[in-house]
This record gives structure tokens, sequence and C-alpha cells, in this order.
């Protein structure tokens, strides 16, 4: 309540402390509305995102059938990074981590040619975006039909005239190659459009400068568009780590199973085999949580690296 | 100067078509795979030759495709809807309204987008089998809204914050209240990027398993890419059948996708421009 002044000789009160009045009843008003209408996010996240944040660090902490848990203090992660199993995961995501440079690599170049805007370029980047919409499920079952022994792979290599006889999803190694490999295939459209929307935003004139310099072409690849690309190409690299490491999930599922025995088991995948197929429930808790740990840390090495960017 | 460099600059441009022609194919096959084949009963794909609708019988006596699709539709509209009203609300609050705390709220929000379903997938299950909505298009409809607002509160916020606070200001002064003004100044203005979120969602949703997989278990529940999974599961393995499924279930996202393309296009790339 603002004390509203009036003056003694009986003018005018003071102008100010009026309209500060409802001003103020204004802003509380406003504010009472932006709690309303934040509230339907904020409980929605509250009960199904920070709610089961809370519960997983709790139940990694216990043995747990969904039922009944007891707490078994660090157990379970001391089991986990006992357990050759995990290193076994864990290195599928190294395997995969290694992929991340190509699957930027690739785009980078051919966004690079997109950019020359030659002939039915948009026919080409539509087509080359198309696969973002396709969901891993599909992408499987036909990556399946790729990489079996009678399958397209080998029917292709045949085509050169080569005896293969490649089955690539029937080893250990060779079925992980085969995920990164539909892994690198899909996310090359969405990282060529990101990079053509960052070289939009470059000044055509560089360009034209370079050219007029006798600059090649991989020259100013490699000393203009790269360097000014690198913002995008550190969301990219990002964004496709990320994915890597939490949207592969149905693809394996479809593609290999996880296989054979741990081959393409990554740790999202032993997060869901330990909790929803053996059904400890506490130790993929405790697997989550490593996975949490992990992405969470690339989130912030991104965010980081945007600061320092800006300053 | 430009002349001598003409030839060799269409020979370099030639070579660069080519190089992308060769990576369209390298693109388009396995979709071009996919719907010959399903187009081809089990004779003829084994021969390389003849086409048929075959597959698509035995397709709809082997997998209740209507009915899947239905359910898949169900959740995706489901979610997309509720992740578009507390996104939208939710984005007007922070942007433009405000609360004590209300920044570190937002940034409690925004933090949602790093944590990977994995990693609280089992709470979640436990949690909604305890309130019985496991096999229910409610739970697995929450599930989806809770994963997909983080990013959605994020592109509605950044949005709002880009219309002029004067407009709501002004709006005050005539009497409107802030539902009002939500509903008449923030929501029309907002059209394109209730698209992009609404566009992004759908995809997500639509193409999802592991939510569906878990939360819609029952047959009369399950989606068109759980349906799909199980075909492909099971013992008999028809690939002219399994392909033809496979393209019943991405016709609808590639549909989605020729006609907002720009707009999907636009949600990705907002990471990078902010």
């Amino acid at each position: 309540m603002t004390p509203t002044v009036t003056p003694l000789d009986g003018s005018a009160p003071d102008r100010v402390a009026p309209t500060r009045a409802p001003r103020s009843r204004l802003r509380r008003s406003q504010r009472r509305a932006g709690i309303v209408f934040a509230l339907p996010v904020i409980v929605l996240e509250l009960a199904l995102l920070a709610f089961p944040i809370a519960q997983a660090v709790y139940f990694s902490f216990t043995r747990w059938d969904g039922l009944q848990s007891t707490w078994v203090g660090i157990a379970n992660y001391q089991r986990l990074f006992g357990d050759p199993t995990f290193w076994r995961v864990a290195l599928n995501n190294l395997i995969l981590l290694a992929a991340v440079p190509l699957a930027i690599f690739i785009p980078l170049l051919v966004a690079y040619l997109l950019n020359e805007h030659v002939f039915g370029w948009r026919f080409f980047r539509s087509a080359y975006f198309l696969p973002t919409a396709i969901s891993w499920v599909v992408i499987g079952m036909v990556a399946i039909r790729v990489f079996s022994v009678d399958g397209i792979l080998n029917h292709v290599l045949q085509g050169f005239g080569l005896d293969a006889q490649t089955n690539m999803l029937g080893g250990e190694f060779t079925s992980m190659l085969a995920v990164a490999i539909v892994f690198i295939w899909s996310v090359f459209g969405t990282n060529t459009i990101i990079f053509i929307t960052g070289m939009a935003t470059l000044d055509r004139e560089v360009y034209e400068a370079a050219r007029v310099d006798g600059a090649s072409a991989f020259t100013t690849f490699r000393k203009i568009t790269v360097p000014m690309l690198m913002r995008f190409i550190q969301f990219a690299f990002i964004l496709t780590l990320i994915t890597a490491f939490t949207a592969l999930f149905s693809l394996i599922f479809i593609m290999t199973g996880g296989g054979p025995g741990f081959g393409s088991t990554t740790l999202e995948f032993y997060v869901y085999q330990q909790g929803f197929k053996v059904g400890a429930f506490g130790y993929g808790a405790a697997i989550g949580m490593v996975l949490f740990v992990v992405v969470f840390a690339i989130s912030l090495a991104q965010l980081r690296l945007f600061r320092s960017r800006l300053d | 100067m430009a002349k001598p460099g003409r030839p060799r600059r269409r020979i370099s441009r030639t070579v660069m078509f080519l190089i992308l022609c060769g990576v369209v194919v390298v693109m388009l096959f396995p979709f071009a795979f996919m719907v010959t084949t399903a187009f081809r009963s089990k004779d003829q794909y084994v021969a390389g030759s003849g086409f048929s609708l075959d597959s698509w019988q035995m397709l709809l006596s082997v997998l209740p495709v209507a009915q899947e699709l239905w359910n898949s539709m169900i959740v995706t509209v489901g979610g997309v809807a509720l992740i578009l009203v507390v996104s939208t609300t939710g984005g007007f609050a922070f942007a433009k309204l405000g609360f004590k705390g209300s920044s570190m709220v937002l940034l409690a929000v925004l933090a949602g987008m790093m944590v990977p379903m994995q990693s609280i997938i089992i709470p979640v299950f436990v949690d909604i089998s305890r309130v019985h909505l496991i096999n229910q298009f409610p739970g697995a409809i929450l599930v989806y809204a809770a994963l997909g607002a983080p990013f959605a509160t994020y592109l509605m916020t950044t949005y709002y914050r880009s219309i002029p606070t004067e407009l709501v200001e002004a709006s005050v002064m005539d009497g409107a209240n802030y539902w009002q003004i939500f509903r008449k100044v923030m929501l029309p203005l907002s059209v394109p990027a209730i698209t992009t979120v609404a566009v992004l969602q759908v995809i997500q949703i639509w193409d999802d398993l592991l939510v569906g997989l878990l939360f819609l278990q029952t047959p009369a529940v399950r989606t068109i890419t759980v349906g799909l999974a199980v075909l492909q599961n099971g013992r008999v393995v028809n690939i002219p059948v399994l392909m033809a499924g496979s393209l019943v279930s991405a016709i609808p996202a590639i549909i989605v996708f020729l006609i907002f393309q720009r707009y999907l296009i636009q949600g990705l790339t907002m990471g990078v421009s902010k």
C-alpha cells in the first residue's frame, strides 16, 4: 500500500504517488497471471520429469522390482563399474562417438556444394532431409534388408564384380558398425540443413573476394566456410552426439536387438534390457543415471562453448 | 578475366551436380526399395520382377492396420495438443508476465531438454502404472507431453520475447484481462511458432517406439510403430509384408514433412540462431 502524500497547503497531491499505486497493483496482478499461466507446464514437468529424476536417483541406490525397494547404498554402482558387460556397452557408445565427426564432415561438404545452388539444389535439399520424417523403426526395417547376407549391400558389391558375402549383422563389431552407418545416414539431412542455414548467413562478398584473389574451392571451404560456421558446427556436433547416445533405442531394437551378444547394445539400450527385460529396476536406474551424467556433461560443455564465444 | 574461367567453372559445377546426384541415390534408394518391395508378393520379391497387391492383403490380415493407425493418431493429436497448451501459456508467462523467480523456473524447465528419456523411463513407468494408466491413452499422452514440453516452451518463450511488450501494455490499458490478451493478441500472432512446435512434435510422437512399447502394450491400444516392431520380431518373416507395413506407417509423417518442411527447418535451426 503506497501512502498518498497530501500536501498541507491543500493543493493537488503529489502526482507520483497515485500513479504509482495502480501501477504496482497492475504489476502484482500481472505477476499473479504469470504464475497462473506458467502453472500447467510447471506441474507437468514437476510430476513427469523432476519427480522421476529424484526417484531415479533414489532408486539407483536400492534393489527394486517396481513394488518393493531395499536400500543397498552404492552397491548398484559398484556392481556396474565392475561389470564387464557395462564396459562392453560403454565401448559401443565410444564407437558411436567416433562416428560423429563423419556425421558432421560429410554434411558439411555436401552443404558447401548445395550452397553453390547448382541445378536442382532445392530438390536435393528436400531429398536429403526426408529421413528426418521417417521413424527409426522404418529405417531399421529397411536397414536389415541392406545389411543381411542376401541383402542389398551384397547385391551391390556383387554388381561391382566383388564376390562379397558380408554378414555385418552377424558379428559383434560389424553389427555396431552397421548401426553407426545407418545413424550417419539418418542424421545426414538434419546436419546438412543446419549447415546450409549457417552458410546462408555468411556474406557472399567474402567468397567473391576470395575467388578474385584466386583461392581454390578447397581453400575457401577450409579457410572461410569452416571457421565462420564454427557455431553451427558445434551445435550440430552436440545435437548429433546426444542423438547418438539417447535416440537410437528404436533403431537398435529393430535392427539388431542389441546383439549379437552385447555387440550393438549402447547405454540407453542397456537401461531397457536391465530394467524391462531382466526386471532389475534399481540396477537399470543406476545405468540411467550414468547416461544422465554423460549427457548432462555434454550439454554443459556446449553451454560453456557458447558462452565463451559470446564473451 | 572471367572468360578463361568459365569452361572450368562449368565443369566444376557439373561435377558438383553429379556428386549431389550420387548422394540422392544413397538417400532415396532405401525408400525406393521399400515402395517397390511393398507392391510385390514374396515370390515376386525373390524373383525381382512383377508387381501385385498380395502383400497388402496379407498385411491387413496379420496387422490391424486401421486400428493401429487410429491409435497412433489419438496419442499424437493428444500429445501435441497438450504440449501446445502448456508451451503457449508457459511461453506467454515466461516472456511477457514474469513472477518472482520466473527466470529460474524457466531455466529449470529448459534443463528438461537435457534429460535423456531412458534415465527416467523406469520411475515414470512405475508411477504411471501406480495410477493405473498403463495401456490407457492418457498415460502415453502425458509422457509424450512431458518429454516434448521443454523444447516447445523454449521455442514459444523465444518467440513471445520477440513480440513488443507495448502490445501487452496497450491491451492492459484498454481494460483487457490477461486471458483475453493471450487469446486475442498473443495466440494469433504466434501461429508460425505454434505450427513449428506442432510439426516437430507430430513427427516426434508419430515416429516414437519406446513410449508406445512400454505404455501401450495390449493390441487394442497399440500404435502402428509398435505393431510393426512386434511383426518384425515375430516368427514369420515376410519382407514385402514388412515393407508394406513400413510404408503405411511412414506415409502420414511424410505428408506432414512435405507440407510443413519449412517449419521443420525453422524449428531445427532455432537452437543456433539464439
